[in-house]
């Protein structure tokens, strides 16, 4: 009996980890959240200056790319001021949420 | 001394052009299988999607992308394994062949603001 309870307790607990740490975002709440982000990538063909190239396009982009992508800019990982900024100023669950809209998006 | 000066001049500027990379998309599709183990194919990344899509970006992001990974300003291990052996022209050309698939899945956020 403990046996068993304690086997199904290493089971829940395993579980219930990788549930926690993949908490998916909520694409209506990063919709609001992600004003900011139309400010460059909403202008199609809009450029980034010093050196000179198109901001990328970040809808349809894929989920985790863009949680792991907004959380490297935030950690100083990517180097773009603009970025970097943008970032310090987002929440995990802010980062999640924007994913989640921006990702939700189709041509 | 005009005379000579101008051909001069135009010769000067052909070259300095020339040795500019521009871009070969079928030299980039050459360049593309390693690549491909993660972006895929048809540069989509549905395999895994840790991976960005890649098929229809633009071109010159990808390459300033391309750069970044290989000056550390960005730090990828994976990109930095790739990327470390690439030139300048490598980089134009793979950029130029995943800005060209057609079938992409990104687009920008132009008329999505509110409302919509």
């Amino acid at each position: 009996m403990t046996r068993a309870l304690l086997l199904a307790a290493i089971g829940l607990s395993f579980a219930s980890l990788p549930c926690a740490a993949a908490e998916k975002g909520d694409a209506a709440a990063g919709k609001t959240k992600a004003y900011t982000c139309h400010g460059c990538h909403g202008i199609t063909g809009w450029k980034n200056p010093y050196p000179n190239y198109h901001v990328p396009k970040i809808g349809g982009q894929h989920y985790e790319y863009l949680v792991a992508a907004l959380t490297e800019y935030r950690n100083g990982e990517r180097a773009h001021p603009t970025m970097q900024a943008q970032g310090e100023s987002l929440s995990d669950a802010d980062i999640r949420d924007i994913a989640a809209y921006l990702s939700s998006l189709t041509p | 001394m005009k005379r000579i000066l101008v051909p001069l001049l135009i010769a000067l500027v052909s070259a300095s052009a020339a040795h500019a990379a521009k871009p070969d998309i079928e030299a980039g599709k050459q360049k593309s299988a390693p690549c491909q183990a993660c972006h895929s194919a048809d540069g989509n990344a549905d395999i895994d999607p840790q991976y960005p899509r890649l098929a229809g970006q633009y071109r010159d992001y990808l390459a300033q992308a391309l750069r970044e990974y290989k000056k550390g300003n960005r730090t990828n291990l994976i990109m930095a394994g790739f990327v470390a052996p690439l030139s300048d022209q490598d980089i134009e050309d793979l950029a130029a062949y995943f800005a060209s698939l057609p079938g992409g899945k990104l687009v920008d956020l132009h008329d999505r603001v509110q409302g919509d």
